[in-house]
């Protein structure tokens, strides 16, 4: 193989976009190790509680890594507390936990989606790159290996105020022809849907390619 | 070691959990109860107040429960512990952490306190409810010596020796949990002072599996009005008859 560069080493691709009352959260299925594709089934979005998923897109190692610190604090976190988590306090945590390494980073990008349950479950969409640096969105946000693909697409495909199914559309095909011009991520993909009674998801046929 | 080779710190920790409210863990076929004894009971107790609504009985993980008796800041700390030891065996090995070594995780840091560092023990008596996998339901108990054993019933706080024996004649293998919670609170009503059981001065919970995976549940008063009423009605029964 060629050089190695760690944040393409396995290959990722995350949207997270919001809705009327929902958000979703989307992430591609293929885990590689550079040019060779092993599986079809990885997820990279993990679900912390019923109202809040994060995507994981980077090195896949330290997402594994991450995801497991993550779910160790917030079982803490809910144990002490007796609730769950708000997405904005998990997405500070995340930033928090991230610029702990910070001169030796989790090569990761997160991306945060959820309700939150003191705003009458409000959307709530967050990404931060791997120093744990966080903007927060209204519309979408994306991370991966050919992240400015998954931008265009959903800068040209979203728009405010979708309801469930809609934004399922959406999200799914922003996922499907984001994907089709990066090597490293695809191989179909897995879309969750997160309302405030239920959280749906779907597994997405693509280009197996 | 004193003159006769006994331990004076460990033992006068023992004796001051004699003074807390009583606990009592029974281990039935589909389940364990934890039963206990509130001994703080002002009306001016902020019930809402997060992290400190219980007294006696603590959630460690999805799978473990414990009952505490003894000096509760103390029990704070080794709950804290508990909790910790939980989540990072779940880190490292993705999975349950097995109850025996919970127990023993907490009991080793116990007995490090009878030992060295010239600090005192905790004064704290634990039950642990639970289930994982290899052995299925099981009830430990500890004390400030790090001592454990494995119990089918038990008790620890004030009156646990009267509640023991009661245990010991009234306890049957293979109890189901319904008659279980009758029994705990049964020996529960006996070791507490005031004559009749009143559900605002417990806290009562289970463990049970549900759907392939393990449930720790407190019970709320109404759930726990029911079966104390039937209890106190029995003990008037018994009364009587006598």
């Amino acid at each position: 193989g060629e050089a190695m560069s760690i944040q393409t080493y396995n290959g990722a691709a995350i949207i997270a976009m919001s809705g009327q009352e929902c958000v979703a959260i989307a992430s591609d299925l293929r885990f590689g190790v550079q040019n060779q594709t092993l599986a079809c089934d990885h997820k990279k979005v993990y679900r912390m509680h019923d109202r809040l998923y994060m995507g994981l897109s980077g090195l896949a190692t330290d997402a594994q890594t991450l995801y497991k610190r993550f779910v160790f604090k917030h079982n803490l976190y809910r144990l002490r507390e007796e609730r769950d988590m708000r997405p904005q306090t998990f997405a500070s945590m995340v930033s928090a936990t991230l610029y702990e390494k910070r001169f030796g980073p989790y090569f990761v990008e997160p991306v945060i989606a959820g309700l939150d349950p003191e705003e009458g479950h409000a959307p709530f969409i967050a990404g931060m790159d791997s120093l744990g640096a966080m903007e927060t969105a209204k519309d979408f946000m994306c991370a991966g290996t050919n992240s400015e693909s998954l931008l265009g697409v959903c800068e040209t495909f979203y728009r405010p105020g979708l309801g469930p199914e809609e934004l399922f559309e959406v999200i799914s095909q922003c996922m499907l022809s984001g994907v089709d011009r990066d090597a490293l991520a695809g191989w179909g993909a897995v879309v969750y849907v997160i309302s405030k009674d239920q959280c749906i998801a779907r597994t997405l046929k693509g280009r197996m390619d | 070691f004193s003159p006769e080779g006994r331990l004076f710190q460990v033992e006068y920790a023992m004796e001051s959990i004699n003074n807390s409210g009583a606990a009592v863990g029974i281990l039935a076929k589909d389940g364990v109860v934890l039963a206990t004894e509130k001994r703080v009971t002002s009306k001016l107790l902020d019930t809402g107040a997060v992290g400190c609504r219980k007294e006696k009985m603590f959630q460690l993980d999805d799978h473990v429960a414990v009952a505490v008796a003894g000096l509760t800041a103390d029990a704070n700390i080794l709950i804290n512990q508990c909790r910790l030891a939980a989540q990072r065996h779940r880190m490292t090995l993705s999975e349950d952490i097995p109850l025996e070594q919970l127990v023993r995780g907490i009991c080793d840091l116990k007995q490090g306190y009878t030992q060295f560092g010239g600090q005192r023990p905790f004064g704290v008596s634990l039950l642990y409810a639970g289930w994982d996998e290899e052995f299925g339901f099981q009830l430990f108990q500890s004390d400030p010596s790090g001592n454990y054993g494995g119990w089918k019933a038990t008790a620890i706080g004030a009156n646990h020796q009267q509640s023991q024996s009661m245990l010991r004649q009234d306890y049957q293998e293979d109890v189901g949990l319904s008659e279980a919670l009758d029994l705990a609170l049964k020996v529960i009503a006996k070791s507490m002072d005031s004559t009749s059981l009143a559900a605002d001065r417990l806290e009562v919970a289970t463990i049970t599996r549900e759907g392939g995976a393990v449930k720790y549940k407190l019970l709320t008063e109404a759930e726990l009005k029911p079966r104390v009423e039937a209890a106190n009605a029995a003990e008037e029964k018994k009364k009587e008859d006598k």
